[in-house]
């Protein structure tokens, strides 16, 4: 079997762990690029979210890699996502292609836990436990790193020197086998990011919460890596979701995310009363607690036409008033260029200098 | 007495006459939005996010129409709209309609907020809630709600006779739906072709919008089919073959669809979509490619918003019709 999955940050590092302990060939394909999207957006519905683009050209490409199963989350869902592999499969299907679906939680647990019978070689079961426990393992190893490179960077020396730190660290991650290595690789790597050498004496940075839709604040494809960016800008960032969250939320196995989940719907409510089925509660609730811990701004990222984050694009004005932040929305399509983004980076930046200088003389 | 406006736009065209009759039952009086015109739809969108769907748009043009002249604004907040065993919703910026207008538009009287949650809580439950908010007892509110509902399922009748919302909404109340100045034709069912038309009806019964697209397939001698004369069981057993949707209001374009795709008296069918509409997005394509069979009459997708011009709809119709007439005349030679 040789299964490939749409990308999403760097989670196909444990998603890969998982699969190939269940005795499955993983193809990951090439980390979207413009390429990637102008596939994808060929052969979509014209105005279908963008990351239904980026998820449509991952697999094309993996199939013309040689994959032979395509992996993807469905289900019952308020909102688009929950659509996407059902409507991708079919589309790559028309379009003349062969291969067997996986649709995590539309097909139920069983079928999929089967589904590596033939693969798993033995003791199915025991198969699974390891596969899970190496896939967690490498979850907590490369968000660990994630979090470190983001606070390394806006203080290193050599720019670029905690992104490229990361990526060799993310590499070892992925490259480690059994459990022990992992761990291993775990310890080299966090050494790697904490040894870039950082400036002394610096400004304290600017800090800035990153909310939206999830794979815009989490794929650096469609952010254009914002996150780098905004730390290579000496901007602090702190996205309201991560990787390992999305991984482990559906899993409603960590406990502290899921009381988070239910205290940011509890905090967004004033401003939206019921669920829409996206990110909505963590991008009013996080709009709102970067206000209160004194950030400098908030970065709002989302997908064109993205329905429950345009309900938010729609209030967040009040909130900036209400609660006195700066708020930058960045609309992201298939049209959106890297200069653009910089340029208006930039200004956002100067503005939050501004207002700092302002408050320090207030 | 309290004056109550009412946009005329999103679930107006499914709900009004229960909101009217709910509405007048507790002792207020009705005010209707006016029917969209250019400016109106222009102020819907200077206060709207640029790439929300057009029925949205129009939503908030509608409220602003209203707003100098009302006491009170009546926005409703469509969540679920089956009881069924498992989750259903209608459109996130169906569920999240009030939130939005009370998180962006400043100056507005107060809101009238009235929650259709079938899932979770009784039609009755919401009814109550509004009449208490304009000040009625509860008998009041009883009677009231019965009459509303009386008058719904009358409504519903009608539509399912084939009539256009406002048309129908003209036979229940003597004196329409409380505004004078229209005058409905009734569609004439003597055309040579007859086309199904799929989508919103907020979408395909906003003359301004669709640019009249039921009165221009009339005039080109087309007999039209409306979603709202496909009775509810026949889509319910359509579905069966296409689980898995839990948008309600999609399931009952893609049932359509399926229903009219099939039937040999139908010899076309045109879905109506609204740009940067995400339900849509979805739907259209599993309606094309899942829905759609080598033996289906010919499909097309007419994607509407504030920039569609009136040619360019009248040129997609025509040759839309156009396309069936000779088809047929191929199919049957001779005839
Ligand atoms: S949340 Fe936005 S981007 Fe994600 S599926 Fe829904 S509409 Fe698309
Ligand atoms: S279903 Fe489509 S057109 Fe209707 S409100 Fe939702 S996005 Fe807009």
């Amino acid at each position: 079997m040789k299964v490939s999955f749409p990308h999403m940050g760097n989670a196909y590092i444990p998603l890969s762990a998982l699969l190939t302990n269940l005795g499955a060939e993983v193809l990951v394909p090439p980390r979207p690029t413009s390429r990637t999207v102008d596939m994808g957006a060929l052969h979509a519905p014209e105005f279908v979210c963008l990351p239904f683009k980026v998820n449509l050209g991952d697999n094309l490409r993996a199939l013309q890699m040689g994959a032979d199963t395509l992996a993807m989350v469905s289900g019952m869902w308020a909102c688009r996502f929950g659509y996407y592999g059902r409507v991708q499969h079919q589309i790559l299907r028309d379009a003349g292609f062969e291969f067997d679906s996986i649709l995590l939680g539309r097909d139920g647990l069983l079928p999929v836990y089967k589904k590596f019978q033939s693969t798993a070689g033995g003791n199915l079961l025991r198969a699974w436990v390891h596969a899970l426990r190496a896939f967690k393992r490498k979850a907590e190893a490369m968000d660990a790193l994630e979090t470190s490179a983001r606070q390394r960077r806006p203080y290193e020396r050599d720019k670029g020197a905690s992104s490229r730190a990361l990526d060799e660290g993310l590499a070892m991650v992925h490259r480690a086998g059994s459990l022990r290595e992992i761990d291993a690789a775990r310890g080299e790597a966090l050494a790697l990011v904490r040894d870039v050498e950082v400036e002394s004496g610096m400004d304290e940075p600017l800090r800035v919460a990153v909310v939206g839709e999830i794979y815009a604040v989490l794929e650096p494809s469609l952010n254009f890596d914002i996150e780098r960016r905004l730390g290579e800008m000496g901007i602090i960032s702190h996205p309201v979701m991560s990787v390992y969250k999305w991984l482990f939320r559906p899993l409603k196995i960590d406990t502290s995310i899921l009381l988070a989940e239910r205290r940011a719907r509890r905090i967004a409510r004033p401003y939206i009363a019921y669920v829409l089925g996206g990110e909505e509660h963590q991008t009013i609730t996080g709009t709102i607690n970067a206000a209160r811990k004194g950030y400098d701004g908030v970065i709002h990222l989302y997908p064109f036409t993205c329905m429950p984050e345009n309900i938010c694009r729609t209030i967040l004005p009040r909130l900036e008033s209400e609660y006195g932040i700066p708020v930058l929305n960045l609309c992201l399509d298939e049209h959106a260029s890297p200069t653009g983004m910089a340029t208006r980076l930039e200004a956002f930046s100067d503005l939050m200098k501004q207002r700092r200088g302002k408050r320090a003389t207030a | 007495m309290v004056k109550v406006g009412v946009p005329r736009a999103l679930s107006y065209y499914r709900y009004f006459p229960l909101w009217k009759t709910l509405l007048e039952g507790v002792g207020a009086e009705v005010v209707l939005s006016r029917r969209t015109a250019r400016g109106l739809l222009e102020d819907g969108v200077r206060h709207c996010v640029d790439d929300i769907c057009v029925p949205v748009k129009l939503y908030f043009g509608h409220l602003m129409d209203l707003k100098d002249r009302v006491d009170r604004l009546f926005v409703s907040r469509i969540v679920s709209v089956e009881k069924c065993e498992s989750e259903t919703y209608t459109c996130p910026k169906l569920i999240g309609l009030p939130d939005m207008v009370k998180g962006s538009l400043d100056g507005l009287p107060p809101l009238l907020e009235f929650v259709v949650d079938v899932q979770n809580r009784s039609l009755k439950s919401s009814a109550r809630k509004l009449a208490g908010e304009l000040g009625a007892p509860a008998p009041v509110a009883r009677k009231a709600l019965a009459a509303s509902l009386e008058q719904q399922s009358r409504y519903e009748r009608e539509l399912l006779r084939g009539r256009a919302p406002e048309s129908a909404m003209e036979t229940i109340f003597a004196n329409g739906n409380g505004d004078s100045s229209r005058r409905e034709r009734e569609p004439e069912k003597a055309g040579d072709v007859t086309i199904a038309l799929v989508g919103h009806e907020y979408l395909i019964h906003d003359p301004f919008v669709s640019h009249d697209l039921p009165g221009k397939l009339s005039r080109l001698g087309a007999n039209t089919l409306l979603m709202s004369q496909v009775p509810a069981e026949v889509i319910a057993a359509e579905l069966d073959r296409y689980p898995g949707i839990s948008w309600s209001y999609e399931k009952e374009l893609l049932g359509a669809a399926s229903h009219f795709l099939g039937r040999p008296d139908v010899d076309g069918v045109m879905l109506v979509i609204g740009f940067a509409c995400g339900p849509d997005s979805i739907i259209g394509e599993i309606i094309n490619r899942e829905v759609r069979g080598p033996e289906s009459p010919p499909l097309t997708t007419l994607v509407l918003d504030e920039h569609t011009g009136e040619a360019g709809v009248a040129t997609r119709v025509e040759a839309f019709v156009d396309l069936i007439r000779r088809s047929r005349k191929h199919r049957r030679p001779g005839s």
